[in-house]
């Protein structure tokens, strides 16, 4: 299974730092030969091809509604709430995953998005890179070992 | 005409700009005045200063989430300057390559996903055109909407191919390319540009490229119009046709001064040529209202604050003189926008590929500005059709690329020096004003295209372009201002790029607005 893991968001903005702590993290790891790691920084629907390609991504990326309190949750594309559906320049992470089965040939890879809700910490950006790295290969696209931090 | 007929809306254009926010005064349906608000400050200035010479080709590319080549490319022009690099050939083609894709994907994307997207505004439902527009442009069902977001990123794959790295292409260095095609990559992007002309011309123009490069005035437009079926359904045809309707012609005049700071140099013995003498395809230049173009002084180019949140000084400053210190007071009652106000000779100018249509001498939009003035018709125009300016040349110019030549020559080092990069990116003109000191940056100005267009009023009180483009606008509806809409759209803002989170309560139109009156 060939996995890609790709972390969003922007490295000089605290707000939407946590997808690049989370690379840089994993990027000091030694990852298993089928693990590609990128940086996806701002490319929203430029990410498209990197949808491509392989049969498993992993999306890292700062969220923000998705629970009460700062930690991490798992989501699953399929079971998003609805998202604007107008492009435009602050088009990001939600428009891409819903354009995505509407251009891409099939099979379309199995998606899961590990967001970071509030502050991107150092504790928080690391449970977030074990989280994915448990995640890689996961036949049910969820951690194989799923902590209380990670409750969606 | 009494005070108390006037109203205000503050608009969130949040699927144009999440950091960008206008304050209309319009009184009997029609706009009598605007503010243009940025509202984050952005500090790539500051941030830069103190850090490695070369550190200015990773950050900056930052500052977008969709121009990031051309940051990348500015950044390193700036340098080449400075360090008096003289580019090989190959390095210019692939530039010019990876620039060219960057573009035709963020003119057909703004052209189809967002500026077409108001065409099945509720607004017009009653309107002839509309079920063909829901057909064409609905979210995610249209079969523009499909083919566009499948074909950009297609043409997007060239940068990928040639810069060797995506996204985030950190490929253009001062002395060229770092990375090396091979024969095989070259082949792959003749490929894509030819499997992309082929789609442009059946969907978007419908009609060969050979076809629309005859439209050389208003009169060619309406002969090609009616010429035959095809080109009335392609979306450009459609445009045209619902741009009629409601009257795009008559909205968005603005000052009427234009400005580019051109782009895509001309490489030795390249079969490529440009309209005028100018050594780029697309040339740079200065056109006042109603006036010829003049070229392109950087040396004009300044940048006021006097109603912007930066620490005050009069009139406005060269780039590379330039102040960026934020300032905010509870008590301001002048300053409105994080944006500072750029200005060419002291007079605020548009940017775009209108202007750059102008300024490179394309002879069907000198006479529709002749004819008619600026608008926001004629501006969506330009930028739907500038794919069909550049797509011959990009495949004259992938063939050009020598793979056994070189890609880059050494510098070894930036040398103390002040510089400068000047590009149109997609969006209009973009310069990076440059100084090394000691192996570091002891200076950096950037100016977006979005800082022309959505400039605030300058130190003369001077409205910005978009500001300017917005009075005499009707308003039919004050709650949905699809008009204001159109307006801005046509200028293409861009500021949000910075951030992006996904949220769980995302306003569910994208249009939210509040009114106050």
């Amino acid at each position: 299974m060939r996995t890609r893991i790709i972390c969003i968001g922007n490295p000089f903005i605290a707000a939407d730092a946590a997808g690049p702590m989370v690379h840089d993290i994993l990027a000091g790891r030694s990852l298993p030969a089928a693990v590609e790691l990128v940086d996806g920084g701002l490319a929203g629907l430029r990410l498209l091809p990197l949808l491509e390609g392989c049969d498993q991504v992993i999306v890292v990326d700062a969220v923000e509604g998705f629970r009460d309190e700062p930690g991490i949750v798992i989501l699953d594309p399929a079971a998003l709430p609805p998202v604007p559906v107008d492009y435009g320049h602050q088009a990001g992470l939600a428009y891409l995953l819903q354009a995505a089965p509407h251009v891409l040939d099939p099979p379309l890879p199995a998606i899961v998005v590990v967001g970071i809700e509030g502050p991107a910490t150092d504790a928080i950006c690391r449970e977030a890179a074990r989280i994915c790295l448990d995640t890689v290969g996961s036949a049910s696209g969820r951690p194989c070992r799923l902590q209380p931090v990670c409750a969606g | 005409m009494s005070e108390n007929r006037k109203k205000t809306i503050d608009v969130a254009l949040n699927r144009v700009e999440g950091d960008l926010e206008l304050r209309i005064e319009h009184e009997d349906g029609v706009v009598t005045n605007a503010w243009s608000k940025g509202i984050m400050y952005r500090g790539f200035e500051n941030m830069l200063k103190g850090r490695g010479a070369l550190d200015g080709l990773v950050l900056t590319p930052r500052v977008c989430g969709i121009c990031g080549t051309a940051h990348l490319l500015t950044a390193a022009k700036a340098l080449d300057m400075i360090s008096g690099a003289q580019l090989p050939v190959n390095a210019l083609l692939v530039r010019n390559l990876a620039m060219m894709a960057e573009h035709i994907q963020s003119d057909l994307r703004h052209g189809i996903l967002m500026f077409m997207q108001d065409c099945h505004n509720p607004a017009y439902a009653s309107l002839p055109l509309y079920g063909e527009a829901v057909r064409r442009y609905q979210a995610f069902k249209g079969r523009s909407v499909i083919g566009a977001i499948g074909m950009t990123k297609k043409i997007l794959e060239i940068v990928a191919i040639l810069g060797g790295q995506w996204p985030n292409s950190s490929f253009i260095v001062p002395g060229g390319v770092a990375s090396v095609p091979t024969f095989n990559d070259i082949v792959n992007c003749t490929y894509i540009i030819n499997l992309f002309t082929t789609w442009y011309e059946e969907q978007i123009l419908g009609c060969p490229l050979e076809r629309w490069q005859q439209v050389r005035s208003e009169q060619d437009l309406q002969a090609w119009l009616d010429e035959s079926d095809a080109h009335r359904d392609g979306d450009l045809g459609f445009f045209i046709r619902f741009a009629r309707l409601v009257g795009l012609d008559r909205l968005g005049r603005g000052h009427g001064n234009f400005v580019s700071f051109g782009q895509l140099e001309l490489p030795q013995g390249s079969a490529v040529r440009g309209r005028t003498a100018d050594p780029l395809l697309l040339a740079a230049g200065f056109i006042g209202q109603g006036q010829a173009p003049a070229g392109c002084d950087q040396e004009l180019v300044t940048e006021h604050v006097a109603y912007s949140h930066f620490v005050d000084y009069p009139g406005g400053l060269h780039p590379s003189e330039g102040l960026t210190q934020p300032y905010v007071s509870p008590y301001e009652i002048i300053k409105y926008s994080f944006c500072k106000a750029p200005r060419y000779n002291g007079r605020p100018a548009e940017t775009g590929p209108l202007a750059q249509m102008l300024t490179s001498g394309h002879p069907l939009f000198a006479d529709m500005i002749a004819a008619g003035g600026p608008n926001a018709y004629v501006r969506e125009l330009a930028r739907l059709t500038r794919p069909a300016e550049l797509l011959p040349a990009m495949k004259t110019w992938a063939g050009e690329i020598d793979p056994e030549a070189p890609f880059y020559h050494s510098v070894r080092e930036i040398p103390d020096g002040h510089g400068y990069g000047l590009i149109d990116a997609s969006r209009g003109a973009l310069g990076h004003w440059v100084e090394i000191s000691r192996q570091k940056i002891a200076h950096y100005q950037i100016i977006t295209p979005t800082a022309w267009n959505g400039s605030p009023r300058d130190h003369d009180g001077v409205r910005g372009p978009w500001e300017e483009a917005l009075i005499g606008t009707p308003i039919a509806d004050p709650d949905n201002p699809v008009e204001i809409g159109h307006v801005i759209r046509s200028f293409d803002a861009c500021q949000v790029c910075s951030v992006h989170l996904l949220t769980n309560n995302a306003p569910a139109t994208g249009r939210s607005r509040c009114v106050r009156v």
